[in-house]
């Protein structure tokens, strides 16, 4: 069953995929993807090429994959370990969400950060007081570990 | 091989069909993108799957499809860096650097790199470089009791503080800075993890009362009542048959600095105590001891600390 969903996944994403992400299975075990998110060009990122890896649950989709960035990146709502503070990788997962629709999600988190629900409070708090400094700081990161 | 097409996907919609033999290593396709593409090959990046393909490759190694799209990315020319160490004179302190994380185990392991990074770029409050003397010690009139008070009870702080904590890293680390921790063996992790501990550490009220303590007792062996692996840095000044303390500057420093607990001294405290003890009197009250002639001297002889006066108290 997950495995038909993945294959059909793959094969629409390699076809029409969005135009700033891509994805695809690391090796023979479609399981365990990984994909690339571009940096939103409105964005602080803008420029970078971000990496993210994907795992699939066996019971896909009705429990939502994992996904984390394996690239770092200064953001309010992502870690140090690359974790997404995203509600729809977790209770607000639904099975006719695809990993498209997901990516996308993450890139618009890239151009919009909700501060008011933060993984990283001091990046938040940053973001909220000092929007500059948050911007510059972004882009060296990004400058320094996506480009 | 028989040919494919494919679409290329830059940014801003754009799109470019071409078709090509995928026996071509990536290098000649992205030569190709070029012509129509009008980005030189050495600024382009191809993704596909999630992966950057790589030049030397074929193209055919990545299972590219026909009908499928490949992203294109233009890169930064390379000539560019290193643009961090010039664009902007840096702090040390300065928000700008971008720290060696210790959760990403990039590069050595070093906490006091972490202190000065990104993660702690809303810290107005934290010591800054300026504080640390020529060879990494402290100056002795920094920070000030009242400064490392409201450093301390800064949540955000404390949250850290609790995240270190929970890192079995830095644990490691302190354990094996620390001759007396490593001494314990396995039983320094456990204290170290310990609630109580961690609640030592992030209690502002304690980590005050520590301080009052360090300040009153001097240099030498000061820490018998608090258990903290506090330690005096100034080990010239101490005896070794006095308990000497522990060597572990960094986690001093961690804590506003060696003259936390030893080192250098502000001036002794000459108020009476009733001044000097005036709020750990009252939580002994409020807490039913209202002995003041034992309450003074069981603070007297635990350096102010509440915690500990109480068991002074109760076990005398």
């Amino acid at each position: 069953m997950s495995l038909k969903r993945i294959n059909k996944e793959l094969s629409d994403l390699g076809r029409d995929p969005p135009s700033s992400c891509s994805a695809g299975p690391v090796g023979d075990d479609l399981y365990h993807w990984q994909a690339s998110i571009m940096g939103p060009p409105d964005s602080p990122y803008a420029g970078g090429v971000f990496f993210l890896s994907i795992h699939f649950p066996t019971d896909y989709p009705f429990k939502p994959p994992k996904i984390a960035f394996t690239t770092k990146i200064y953001h309010p709502n992502i870690n140090s370990n690359g974790n997404i503070c995203l509600d729809i990788l977790k209770d607000q997962w639904s099975p006719a969400l695809t990993i498209s629709k997901v990516l996308l999600s993450i890139c618009s988190l890239l151009t919009d950060a909700n501060p008011d629900d933060p993984l990283v409070p001091e990046i938040a708090h940053i973001y909220k007081q000092d929007r500059k400094k948050y911007e510059a700081t972004a882009k060296e990161w990004t400058k320094k570990y996506a480009v | 091989m028989s040919d494919i097409t494919i679409t290329i996907k830059a940014s801003g919609d754009k799109k470019y069909e071409i078709t090509f033999d995928p026996s071509i290593t990536v290098a000649n396709l992205k030569e190709k993108i070029g012509e129509i593409a009008d980005i030189p090959a050495s600024s382009q990046r191809l993704i596909y799957s999630g992966k950057v393909l790589k030049d030397q490759e074929q193209v055919s190694t990545y299972k590219v499809q026909n009908g499928h799209s490949i992203h294109l990315v233009k890169s930064a020319t390379k000539t560019e860096t290193p643009a961090a160490s010039t664009s902007q004179p840096q702090q040390p302190s300065s928000t700008q650097s971008v720290p060696s994380n210790i959760s990403a185990g990039q590069g050595s392991f070093n906490p006091l790199a972490d202190l000065t990074g990104a993660r702690y770029a809303g810290y107005s409050q934290l010591p800054s470089a300026s504080m640390f003397g020529p060879d990494g010690g402290m100056n002795s009139n920094l920070p000030d009791p009242e400064q490392l008070t409201s450093m301390m009870s800064n949540p955000l702080f404390q949250e850290q503080m609790n995240a270190m904590l929970s890192n079995p890293q830095m644990l490691d680390f302190m354990i094996q800075q620390n001759p007396q921790l490593r001494a314990l063996g396995p039983q320094a992790r456990q204290m170290l993890q310990s609630p109580f501990f961690r609640q030592m550490l992030t209690n502002p009220e304690m980590l005050r009362s520590a301080m009052e303590m360090g300040r009153q007792q001097g240099g030498a062996g000061a820490t018998p009542s608090f258990p903290a692996p506090g330690g005096a840095s100034n080990d010239t000044e101490q005896d070794t048959n006095t308990n000497p303390p522990p060597e572990i500057p960094n986690f001093a420093n961690l804590f506003g600095g060696a003259n936390l607990f030893g080192g250098a001294q502000p001036p002794a405290d000459n108020r009476p105590p009733e001044e000097r003890y005036e709020s750990q009197l009252r939580q002994l009250n409020d807490m039913g001891f209202f002995d003041f002639d034992r309450n003074v001297e069981a603070l007297r002889r635990t350096g102010g600390s509440v915690q500990g006066a109480i068991e002074y108290l109760l076990n005398n």
